[in-house]
C-alpha cells in the first residue's frame, strides 16, 4: 500500500476520531468500520481527499439480529471498504447517491434483497424483484424461505412502478424485453420526441436467478460451477473470481504453472468476448459483412479454448487451488500458431475501423461520455478506459500471472462509441501478446493443489478484470463446507448507468450501437 | 375481340408473368449466394443444387402459413396493399423489352418510362400503406422511413434516368434501348454511377436500407404481416430489385441487345438482358456488403445536399453533350 493511501487512514481516523475503526488489509486494502447515522460524512471525508472515489458495490449481509451493510468503494486503484450495521427491526440508511451517483442500483438492489430503507434516494422502487413479488419477503435475509413466498402468493401485494409523467408530446418507444437488438430479455423505456430520445427508464431483472442465495445453499466445489454459469462468455473470470476469493479465505497459495494456465484461458476469454462483441456491434449498424468476419474469426478462438480445457464455451476448468488440467507441449505451440494467423488478420480490422466512413458516422460522437461522468457513475472496463479513465485491474491489483506479463494498457479520450469499440480492438492485440508470452515463459511445475472442503471463518473480496470491465466476488464463510453469503457485482451492472447517461439526446436511431458498445450482459446483470 | 393466344402467352408465360416470377426468384437466390460468399459464408445449400431452389421454397412454406389480420389494422388496406404493390411492379416489368420487345406486343409508347417510374412510385406508397394500415409503432415507423426515404430519392432518380432519355432523344424505353448503338453507359458514365448510388437508395439496400433496419424497428412494416400477405411483400421487394436493375439494364446498359450467333434472336436477347441484370445485381450486392447502414437524418442530409446537386448537374451536362459534342462524334 503506498504512503499516501497509509496518510490518507490516518486522517480519517483522525478527523473522524472514535467513530471509525481501521482495520488495514482487510476486505481490499483497509476496512473502515463506521456507524449507519456517519454513513454520509464518512463518504464525504473520503472525497474531500479523493473527489475521483466510486462505488464497486454495496453488499448486504444477514447478521441475525442487524444487517450488516459493506460499501465497497474504489479509492485510486485499492478497494476500500465502508461497514456499517443497521438494526432488522428498524432497517433504513441514508442515501449516498447524491454523493456517489453510481450507487444508485446498488441502493435499490439492497433495498430489494435485504429490505433496508434507503432514505433519500431520488429515484427509489424494484430494481430485480418482479412486479408481483409479495412485499414484506426479502430473499437474500436468512429467514427468506421459498414457502414464504408460496404462502404469500395469493396474498401478495403487487407494486406496479410508477412511469415518470411526461407531457403528452413524447411517444413511447419500448426496447424490449423481446427485441432483436438485445439477445437477452430486458426493458428499456425510451421517451421519444420525434428522433431524440428525452427520457430512459430501465427495467432489468428478467432473468434474475438468484444465484447469490442459491450459492449459500451450495457446497464450495459446487458453487464453482453455479457461479461459472452466471454468464456464457466471461465464465471463466466469475469461476476465478469466486475461487480467489475462497482462496484468500483459505490461504491457499496457487502454483505458478496454474496461475499461467488461468491467465490464458482468462485472456482466451476476452478474445472471445471481443471479438464477439466487434461483430455484434457491426450488425447493430447494419454491417452485416463485419458481423459475418469477426464470427468467422471468433470460431478459432473457440476451439483453442475446446483444446485447453475440454469445452467451448462454459470450460468448467478453474477449481480451487488451480486448474483442472494441464496445457501439453504439443497444444501450447498449436495455440501459438492460431493466434499468429489471428495476429495477420487484425490490420485488417484496424484499417477497417479506422477508415471505413460509413461505420465511423454510425460510431463517432455517438453516446459521447465524459471522464467526470465515467467517474461519476462508477463505470469500469473498456467504457472506462474510453473515457480516457485509466482503470484495469489487471495493472491496478494484478492477480493471477498479470504482474509478471507485460502489457500496455488501451485507453482513448473521446468517450463515445467508436472509442468503446477501438479500445477493444486495441486489447485483442495485447491479448493476444499476453498468452504468447505466458505460453512462452511458462513456468513447471505442479498446476493444483488440493484445497479442503470446508472453509475456516473469514470474508474476503476480490476482483478481476472481466472482458466488460471491473467483477467483484465477495464471499463470506461460517467454517463449514457451505459460504454464509456470496455477492456478485458484475460489470455490466455497474455500466448501465452510463447508457442511462449516454441516451438522452442522441437520435433514437443511435440507441442499439451506443447501447450494444457497453456490452451488456443480462445473464450477468441479474445473476 | 376474340383473345389472341399468342398474346396471352406472351402475357402470363413468356416473357410475362412467369418468366418474371422465376427470374425474381432466380435473382433473389443469385443475390442471397453473391452476399453470402462475399461475407465467407455458404449461403442457400440444401434446396436444389446450389440452394437454387431455396426462395421457391420459402414462398411455398409461407403461402402455406396461417392468415392474420391484427385487430387494430385498416383491414382492407392491410389485405390488398402488398398484392397491389407486387402486381404494380409486374405490370411496369411488362414494359421493360426482354426478349427485343414488349410483353404485350406494340405497347410501347412515347413516355412509356415517366408511365413506369410512376407505377414504381405508387408501388412504393403502396407499401407505406401497408405498414402504416398495420397499426403497430414499428409498422408505422418503418412504413414512415420508406415515405421519407422515396420521396428525397425519387426525384434524382427520375433525374437520372433522364439523361439516357436526352441522348436518345426519345422518352419510351424501345426508344431508348434501339439507340444504343454504343452503351450509354460509356457515353454518360457519370450519370450510370450515381442512378446506380441512387437506386441503392430506392430499393432499400445498404447503406440505405433504413426501414429494415431490424435492430431499431424490428421488422419495420413487415412486423405485422405473415403467411401469404409477407410473401408478397418479399415478392415485392424482389420484383423490385429485379426491375431496378432491369432500368440499368435498359436505360444505360444497351437493354437485351447483343451479338446473335444461331436461332431465334429472341433467345439470345433473353440470355444477354439476364445475364446484364445479373452483372447489375452483383455492382449492387458489391455495395451492400461494402458499407454499414446509414441514420434516416444522415440519407436525408446526403440526399438534399449532395446527389439532388448532382443529378441537376449532370442533367445540364448531359443535355449540353447530347445538344453540342456528340452529335460530331457520332
Amino acid at each position: 500500500m503506498p504512503d499516501s493511501d497509509q496518510d490518507f487512514l490516518r486522517t480519517l481516523q483522525e478527523t473522524m476520531g472514535e467513530n471509525v475503526q481501521v482495520t488495514a488489509g482487510h476486505l481490499g486494502k483497509a476496512s473502515i468500520k463506521s456507524k449507519p447515522e456517519l454513513i454520509k460524512q464518512v463518504v464525504q471525508a473520503i472525497q474531500r481527499d479523493e473527489p475521483t472515489a466510486a462505488i464497486t458495490a454495496i453488499t448486504g449481509l444477514d447478521l441475525g439480529e442487524n444487517i450488516g451493510i459493506m460499501y465497497h468503494t474504489r479509492l485510486r486503484h485499492n478497494l476500500v471498504t465502508l461497514i456499517v450495521e443497521v438494526p432488522k427491526t428498524k432497517p433504513s440508511i441514508e442515501s449516498i447517491t447524491d454523493l456517489i451517483p453510481g450507487a444508485n442500483f446498488h441502493e435499490r438492489e439492497l433495498t430489494d434483497l435485504f429490505g433496508v430503507t434507503v432514505e433519500g434516494h431520488p429515484s427509489p422502487g424494484r430494481l430485480v424483484l418482479p412486479e408481483g413479488w409479495p412485499i414484506g419477503l426479502y430473499p437474500l435475509r436468512k429467514d427468506a424461505k421459498i414457502e414464504n413466498l408460496q404462502e404469500s402468493q395469493s396474498s401478495q401485494g403487487s407494486t406496479t412502478p410508477k412511469e415518470p409523467e411526461t407531457d403528452g408530446k413524447l411517444v413511447n418507444i419500448i426496447i424490449g424485453p423481446q427485441h432483436p437488438a438485445l439477445l437477452e430479455p430486458e426493458k428499456f423505456s425510451l421517451k421519444v420526441d420525434g428522433e431524440i430520445v428525452r427520457q430512459v427508464v430501465p427495467r432489468i431483472g428478467y432473468v434474475h436467478r438468484g444465484v447469490e442465495k442459491a450459492a449459500e445453499q451450495r457446497t464450495y466445489l459446487q458453487d464453482v460451477y453455479l457461479i461459472e454459469r452466471i454468464c456464457g462468455i466471461c465464465n471463466s473470470c466469475h469461476a476465478t473470481t469466486f475461487v480467489e476469493a475462497v482462496e484468500k479465505i483459505l490461504g491457499t497459495e496457487v502454483p505458478a504453472r496454474g496461475k499461467y494456465i488461468r491467465t490464458i484461458i482468462l485472456e482466451l476469454n476476452r478474445l472471445h468476448s471481443h471479438l464477439l462483441l466487434l461483430g455484434h456491434a457491426g450488425l447493430e449498424i447494419g454491417y452485416e459483412t463485419l458481423f459475418q468476419y469477426m464470427w468467422r474469426d471468433r470460431e478459432p478462438i473457440m476451439d483453442l479454448t475446446e483444446l485447453l480445457t475440454g469445452n467451448r464455451v462454459v470450460s468448467s476448468s478453474i477449481a480451487i487451488g488451480g486448474v483442472r488440467r494441464d496445457v501439453k507441449e504439443t497444444d501450447s505451440e498449436k495455440i501459438k500458431a492460431e493466434l499468429a494467423k489471428l495476429t495477420k488478420k487484425l490490420p485488417f480490422y484496424q484499417n477497417l475501423f479506422e477508415n471505413e466512413p460509413t461505420l465511423k458516422m454510425r460510431t463517432q460522437n455517438v453516446g459521447k461520455l465524459s471522464k467526470e461522468d465515467a467517474t461519476k457513475l462508477c463505470v469500469v472496463g473498456p467504457v472506462a478506459r474510453a473515457s480516457g479513465v485509466e482503470f484495469d485491474i489487471r495493472k491496478d491489483e494484478p492477480y493471477e500471472a498479470y504482474g509478471e506479463i507485460p502489457f500496455k494498457l488501451i485507453t482513448r479520450q473521446e468517450g463515445d462509441t467508436y472509442a468503446r469499440l477501438m479500445v477493444r480492438l486495441g486489447e485483442i492485440t495485447e491479448s493476444i501478446n499476453i498468452i504468447t508470452y505466458a505460453l512462452e515463459h511458462f513456468p513447471t511445475g505442479p498446476y493444483r493443489i488440493r484445497a479442503p472442503r470446508t472453509v475456516p471463518k473469514g470474508e474476503a473480496v476480490s476482483r478481476v478484470e472481466a472482458p466488460r470491465g471491473e467483477l467483484m466476488h465477495y464471499v463470506r464463510s461460517n467454517g463449514t463446507a457451505y459460504p454464509e453469503r456470496v455477492k456478485v457485482r458484475t460489470p455490466t451492472f455497474a455500466n448501465i448507468p452510463a447508457f442511462l447517461k449516454t441516451a438522452i439526446g442522441g437520435n433514437l436511431a443511435d440507441v442499439p450501437a451506443n447501447f450494444v458498445s457497453l456490452d451488456p450482459c443480462f445473464s450477468c446483470t441479474d445473476r | 375481340m376474340p383473345l389472341d393466344p399468342w398474346f396471352l402467352f406472351r402475357v402470363l408465360v413468356f416473357p410475362g408473368f412467369i418468366f418474371i416470377l422465376f427470374l425474381t426468384l432466380f435473382c433473389d437466390w443469385f443475390e442471397r449466394k453473391i452476399e453470402a460468399r462475399m461475407q465467407n459464408r455458404v449461403g442457400p445449400a440444401v434446396a436444389g443444387p446450389g440452394g437454387i431452389l431455396q426462395p421457391l421454397a420459402d414462398l411455398i412454406k409461407l403461402f402455406t402459413k396461417e392468415d392474420i389480420v391484427p385487430r387494430n389494422a385498416k383491414s382492407t388496406i392491410f389485405k390488398i396493399a402488398p398484392v397491389l404493390g407486387f402486381s404494380m411492379l409486374v405490370f411496369a416489368m411488362l414494359f421493360i423489352p426482354i426478349d427485343g420487345q414488349n410483353a404485350i406486343p406494340s405497347s410501347s409508347f412515347s413516355g412509356d418510362l415517366v408511365f413506369v417510374l410512376t407505377l414504381v412510385t405508387i408501388a412504393n406508397f403502396l407499401l407505406f400503406l401497408s405498414g402504416w394500415a398495420s397499426a403497430n409503432p414499428y409498422g408505422s415507423i418503418g412504413a414512415a422511413r420508406v415515405l421519407t426515404q422515396f420521396l428525397g430519392y425519387d426525384i434524382p432518380l427520375f433525374m437520372f434516368a433522364l439523361s439516357p432519355a436526352f441522348l436518345a432523344g426519345s422518352l419510351s424505353i424501345a426508344g431508348i434501348v434501339e439507340s444504343q448503338y454504343l452503351p450509354f453507359m460509356l457515353l454518360a458514365p457519370w450519370a450510370f454511377v450515381f442512378f446506380i448510388v441512387t437506386l441503392q437508395a430506392e430499393l432499400e439496400k445498404d447503406p440505405f436500407d433504413i426501414p429494415h433496419a431490424e435492430s431499431e424497428v424490428v421488422g419495420g412494416l413487415e412486423t405485422e404481416y405473415g403467411g401469404g400477405r409477407l410473401a408478397f411483400l418479399h415478392l415485392t421487394r424482389d420484383v423490385q430489385i429485379v426491375f431496378g436493375a432491369s432500368l440499368v439494364v435498359v436505360l444505360f446498359l444497351g437493354g437485351p441487345y447483343g451479338p446473335v450467333f444461331f436461332g431465334p434472336p429472341a433467345f439470345w436477347y433473353t440470355l444477354w438482358f439476364v445475364l446484364k441484370l445479373l452483372v447489375v445485381i452483383l455492382i449492387s450486392e458489391y455495395i451492400t456488403c461494402l458499407f454499414a447502414r446509414l441514420r434516416i437524418d444522415q440519407v436525408v442530409a446526403a440526399n438534399w445536399k449532395i446527389i439532388m446537386p448532382l443529378a441537376v448537374i449532370s442533367l445540364i451536362l448531359t443535355v449540353a453533350l447530347a445538344t453540342w459534342v456528340y452529335p460530331l462524334v457520332v
